[in-house]
């Protein structure tokens, strides 16, 4: 396979837009759907990463890849379900400045855990042992690979998210989020539509988590910050939260356009890149945020939306 | 206490309700047959929170509610819908990010009957809203939101209908409309209606029963036409 047209940097940046816009894609359910503001996205991506490397690494498993990889996964996946199933049972019944805090509150408890379980996790050192689960030529032929299985695992969650849209589940999320007291006349539990949502979404942050593992073979606990859910929160909040593309775009718009055409196409002086440009990329997306909060409340497809539908119920 | 007539939709004894624990509704007893009940009284007498109460929105302090002989006094509010009681509350009836139709399949998620049939009679109720049904009911007048909330209502195939105040801040034509809409949904569905009104001349032209509240507490449980207006006065405290 020809792969010239590619640089280690371009596939890079490729992956982490897959990477955030199926973050991005789990988080319009939680937050755009049912109204469940998690700023705690980082901590179920982490807890699936690192269950996924844990696994990985320190087990030694009777049978190779691609099977460890599939069970390991599997059990980030579960682990992240779980932990997901734990929080949300905790902030369900909370207002939206509970869950932010109890949400945040879990993703720094997943950092500090990353951190100071070391025997385990590496800790600060990092644990590295990670690989992909196939070898099928060059290390850029790998790395190709697996970004095109990340896009498909991101396809099929905007295919889910598509349908969330058009099912009555979806439609009692948007009553859940639109007035949660009218819809618990509704028949149906709120409280368990809910956590059902916020299960299933942190299950998949978590196999979201264990792919990133993969790809970038070491664990260090600087990848579990905040900058991992400003990222997803930006890219959503940019792009419309209500609106199925809004994640899509929103991420093409933010991180597409500073991790790929910045950092890849810029010329940028070559130390800017070990400490200028993660703090300019977060000072952006903090500006972004602001902006758009401002100017474009909905996001940008939110208010092309109710701009057409003002224009055809007042004829402008 | 004897069991329930089967005519008897809803029994309340010894209610006490409020929030964060001040005390609104002050030890009601009451019972609601297959009637309209009208529930009159000023502002602050405490006709929203005993309807929130019956939905089982608000908890409880003291009491029971026995709905169709069965006790629903620690039901969730989803319980108590399932088993038909339909709520709509006086303002935000409606979700807003839905369009009308929406509104109308979420609130058809539970029952047996085809939610086909539910749609087309909520349809022949509210013939207007079948031109309305792709608008988001964000977008839709008073008028039209409060009949969107009521065939949302509807669609749950309820046995006992809790309206809060529907025609407030409504158009005079609205409110006409609405009370004989009322009357229709008792009459050709039979269901048991307990309206909150301040609205009392129009309330007691279609209720069957009627009961001021004043202060939390019941001045008054009677048929409707025998309520005299120096009562109603004395109930409103005027």
């Amino acid at each position: 396979m020809d792969l010239k047209w590619l640089d280690a940097f371009l596939i890079s940046g490729l992956f982490d837009v897959a990477m955030v816009m199926g973050l991005a894609l789990l988080l319009h359910l939680q937050l755009g759907l049912g109204r469940i503001a998690n700023f705690g996205v980082v901590g179920f991506w982490g807890i699936g990463m690192y269950v996924y490397g844990v696994l990985y690494v320190q087990v030694d498993w009777p049978f190779g890849d691609p099977w460890q990889f599939l069970v390991c996964a599997a059990a980030a996946t579960l682990a992240a379900g779980v932990a997901g199933l734990l929080i949300g049972w905790l902030i369900s019944d909370l207002d939206t400045d509970g869950v932010l805090m109890g949400t945040l509150g879990f993703a720094a408890v997943v950092q500090i855990l990353a951190t100071t379980q070391d025997d385990l996790t590496g800790g600060a050192r990092g644990m590295g042992g990670l690989s992909f689960p196939y070898d099928i030529g060059t290390v850029k032929q790998n790395e190709f690979l697996w970004l095109a299985i990340t896009a498909a695992v991101v396809v099929v969650i905007l295919l889910y998210v598509w349908w969330v849209h058009r099912s009555p589940y979806g439609r009692l999320l948007i009553a859940i989020g639109g007035s949660e007291p009218l819809a618990r006349s509704l028949g149906k539990s709120t409280f368990l539509t809910k956590l059902g949502l916020f299960t299933v979404t942190s299950a998949a942050m978590g196999f979201l988590g264990a792919m990133n593992g993969v790809f970038v073979h070491f664990l260090d606990i600087g990848t579990i910050g905040v900058a991992v859910t400003l990222a997803a929160m930006v890219g959503l909040v940019l792009g419309g939260t209500a609106r199925v593309w809004g994640a899509v775009i929103g991420v093409i718009l933010t991180v597409g356009l500073f991790d790929i055409v910045v950092q890849s196409y810029l010329p940028l002086p070559r130390e800017w890149y070990t400490q200028a440009i993660p703090v300019l990329r977060e000072a952006l997306f903090g500006l972004a945020l602001i902006l758009v909060l401002v100017f474009r409340p909905l996001g940008i497809l939110g208010d092309m939306r109710r701009d057409r539908l003002m224009r055809k119920i007042h004829g402008r | 206490m004897s069991e329930a007539a089967p005519s008897v939709a809803l029994e309340v004894e010894g209610l006490r309700s409020g929030y964060h624990g001040v005390t609104v509704l002050k030890g009601l007893d009451f019972a609601v047959g297959s009637e309209i009940f009208a529930v009159l009284g000023a502002n602050g007498a405490g006709k929203t929170t005993l309807l929130a109460t019956l939905a089982r929105l608000i908890p409880l302090m003291a009491g029971t509610i026995r709905f169709q002989g069965e006790d629903v006094s620690a039901l969730r509010p989803y319980e108590t819908a399932d088993r038909g009681i339909g709520y709509v509350p006086q303002e935000k009836g409606v979700f807003t990010d839905l369009t009308v139709l929406e509104n109308l399949n979420v609130g058809g998620m539970i029952g047996a009957r085809s939610r086909d049939e539910r749609m087309a009679e909520v349809f022949d109720l509210f013939p207007d809203l079948r031109a309305l049904q792709a608008q988001k009911a964000g977008t839709l007048s008073g008028g039209e939101s409060r009949m969107v909330a009521c065939g949302r209502a509807l669609m749950q195939d309820p046995r006992v209908l809790l309206l809060d105040e529907p025609t407030a801040g409504l158009s005079p034509l609205y409110v006409d409309m609405f009370f004989e809409k009322i009357r229709e949904i008792h009459e050709t569905r039979g269901v048991a209606i307990v309206l909150a009104e301040q609205n009392a001349t129009k309330a007691l032209q279609v209720a069957d029963r009627v009961m001021v509240l004043s202060l939390g507490k019941a001045f008054a449980v009677m048929d409707a036409t025998q309520l005299t207006t120096q009562q109603l006065k004395e109930g409103y405290r005027i």
